[in-house]
């Protein structure tokens, strides 16, 4: 009675194994990415708005998604992600998930936000919802791409979620430092993201248990 | 109605359609307007000085029934609209911020020749605190009267056409003092009402009980103290100002207008304001005819208004009511009660729809040989008005709109207008 479900178990993880060679494998990548000059901090249209609040905008550091790109296989739930409004920005501004993963995008504002992306690889407008709004209202994204989100109401607001089709992504730190852990080893393109009209990739091999260098450019 | 008018129209529907398209295939490289604001945002080393260009790109056409409704002058049946607004927005440190909204176009009135080119308004705002307790402004904008000025820009706009209370003129001229109540109703064309050809010319003399926007200069202070807020304007010119008084060299200030605005806001989702503005409307023209010693001052126009604003997901609504009194030479006081209540929907991420019912009512006069009779038209107008958002800096908006005045004649009008903007 209690070996057929033995069995299964030990079928999938053998299939899982035949599907994707090396994934219990680790390899690490490692580098710098030269990351564009920073942009001017946005200037918030204040022009009608009854409560003009002082003080300025954090600004926007550059930073890079680095990821692997490759055929993985994909789970069957990537984990969540989450883009807060806070102080009338977004956080994070670039947001890199899985091909599958829900996002939610909690107010954590005492005023109404609006958010909605038009880009083709997700079309959505959330409308206008506070911050005590329950569900936390939520996108799921299922097409890799490029979605830029923005605010109805606040037109200075613009974030980026890039959508991949790969598990293995890590965002770069203000300097371009960043650091891949735990991918299968193998030949690969490693990809590094700057912007809409900039991603560099350069091949990589990846060996278990050791850590490549790889800088970009 | 002419072939022309039709070729126009047509012309401009196309057009329209056409950029509709060609937006709408370029969708996924919408990026291009944010890489070009990225680079009209400037800033200072240490960026403690900001600036950000921005606008927006309008080409609008009207097509009405004479006489025309609103704000339009025109003695044809169709008026095409190119519209560029530029603004600078600056940010000065945390506490001053700066406005400038430039236009060039056919002129405030759509029915002009054009090109003129204006600075509609200029602002210098100083902010002391970061919580947004008070602000202090000086310069040239919008009023703080009512809810609808801060969405009468093109792109928030859902219509075309502002509500009526902001739109519909009166029989009040603002350039001379009126004699009698019969007289009052030859210039609001109660009796005989106009016909077409040549009526714009006197209407144009006419004045609502808010012009637009009211783009007139002073200072303002406003803010916000727990759930209400406030704000109060002092200005060189009435809320029934035309355009052309609006600028501080065009009028002095010995009449200027008082005003201000209180709402309670209990959360995002709901707003309620109460307005009121008294000043001056007669122009310094209107002065000869007046008794000898009597000051423009003495003839105002008293305004008092509530506003409604609700918003949640996808709906929002807006309303406001309006009663005005207008102190009148040789006639005394003369009142109108104006309203109008606004719904938008976005029925999909790109496509939303809008209705809109206006309504004005005058109060009655007494007239010669006995009897009395309303001292403006009363007058109910429906809009409705669709859009689509190609993208998130291109949209498309249709306005329908039939109104009715009680005339002994023409008393029905109408209008179909068409809006595309290219915000950058």
């Amino acid at each position: 009675m209690k070996t057929a479900p033995i069995r299964g178990l030990a079928a999938a993880a053998l299939a899982l194994v035949l599907a994707a060679p090396g994934a219990f494998a680790q390899a690490v990548v490692e580098g710098r990415v030269e990351l564009p000059k920073a942009l001017h901090t946005p200037v918030m249209n204040k022009r009608y708005g009854i409560i003009s609040y002082a003080g300025v905008l954090a600004p926007y550091p550059p930073v890079a998604v680095v990821y692997l790109e490759g055929s993985f296989p994909h789970p069957s739930s990537p984990p969540p992600a989450r883009m807060v409004q806070k102080d009338l920005n977004f956080s994070p501004v670039l947001l890199p998930v899985q091909v599958g993963a829900r996002v939610d995008f909690p107010n954590l504002d005492d005023t109404y936000h609006n958010i909605f992306s038009y880009s083709p690889a997700k079309r959505f407008d959330l409308g206008r919802y506070r911050s005590d709004e329950r569900p936390i209202p939520s996108v799921l994204f299922d097409v890799a791409g490029l979605v830029t989100v923005r605010c109805d109401i606040h037109e200075h607001m613009r974030a980026i979620i890039l959508v991949l089709d790969t598990p293995y992504f890590a965002v770069s730190d203000a300097q371009g430092v960043y650091r891949l852990e735990g991918l299968p080893v193998g030949r690969f393109v490693l990809k590094a993201w700057l912007d809409s009209r900039t991603t560099l990739s350069r091949p990589v091999d990846l060996n278990a248990g050791s850590a490549l260098r790889a800088d970009f450019p | 109605m002419t072939t022309a008018c039709h070729a126009r129209f047509a012309a401009l529907m196309g057009i329209a359609c056409l950029l509709g398209a060609a937006e709408g295939r370029a969708q996924a490289d919408d990026d291009l307007f944010d890489h070009i604001d990225d680079a009209l945002t400037f800033g200072s080393a240490g960026e403690a000085v900001r600036a950000r260009v921005s606008g927006t790109l309008d080409l609008e056409g009207i097509y009405m029934s004479q006489p025309e409704e609103g704000l339009v002058f025109s003695d044809g049946n169709a008026v095409l609209v190119p519209r560029l607004s530029l603004f600078v927005d600056a940010q000065v440190g945390p506490r001053l911020y700066a406005f400038v909204q430039a236009r060039a176009d056919n002129g405030f009135d759509p029915g002009e020749e054009g090109p003129h080119l204006r600075l509609d308004e200029y602002v210098l705002r100083l902010t002391p605190w970061d919580d947004g307790r008070l602000s202090v402004q000086v310069g040239k904008f919008a009023t703080v009267v009512g809810n609808w000025t801060p969405r009468h820009g093109s792109w928030e706009n859902p219509f075309i056409t502002a509500p009526l209370p902001y739109e519909n003129v009166t029989g009040i001229w603002d350039t001379n003092a009126v004699r009698s109540a019969t007289e009052l109703m030859v210039w609001a064309g109660v009796s005989p009402r106009p016909n077409r050809g040549g009526a714009f010319l006197v209407k144009y003399r006419n004045v609502p009980i808010i012009w637009g926007p009211s783009y007139a200069s002073g200072a303002s202070i406003f803010g916000a103290a727990g759930r209400l807020e406030y704000a109060f304007e002092v200005k060189n010119t009435s809320l029934s100002s035309r355009p052309e008084t609006w600028s501080p060299t065009d009028t002095q200030w010995q009449n200027p207008t008082f005003s201000g605005r209180i709402a309670y806001v209990p959360n995002e989702m709901w707003t309620l304001g109460f307005s009121a503005s008294t000043g001056a409307y007669l122009q310094g023209e209107a002065q000869p005819g007046l008794l000898s010693g009597v000051s423009l001052d003495r003839y105002t126009e008293v305004l008092v208004g509530q506003d409604l604003g609700f918003a949640w997901h996808h709906f929002q609504v807006w309303a406001e009511a309006f009663e005005a009194r207008f102190e009148i030479p040789g006639v005394g006081s003369a009142r109108t009660q104006a309203c109008y209540v606004e719904a938008k929907y976005k029925f999909t991420p790109q496509f939303f729809g809008a209705l809109r019912w206006n309504q004005q009512a005058f109060s009655a006069l007494p007239i010669p040989g006995g009897g009395s009779a309303p001292w403006s038209r009363d007058t109910w107008r429906l809009d409705v008005g669709p859009g689509y958002r190609f993208t998130p800096h291109t949209q498309i908006k249709l306005q329908c709109s039939i109104e009715h005045q009680d005339a002994d004649s023409n008393a029905w009008s109408s209008l179909v207008a068409v809006q595309f903007t290219a915000r950058f």
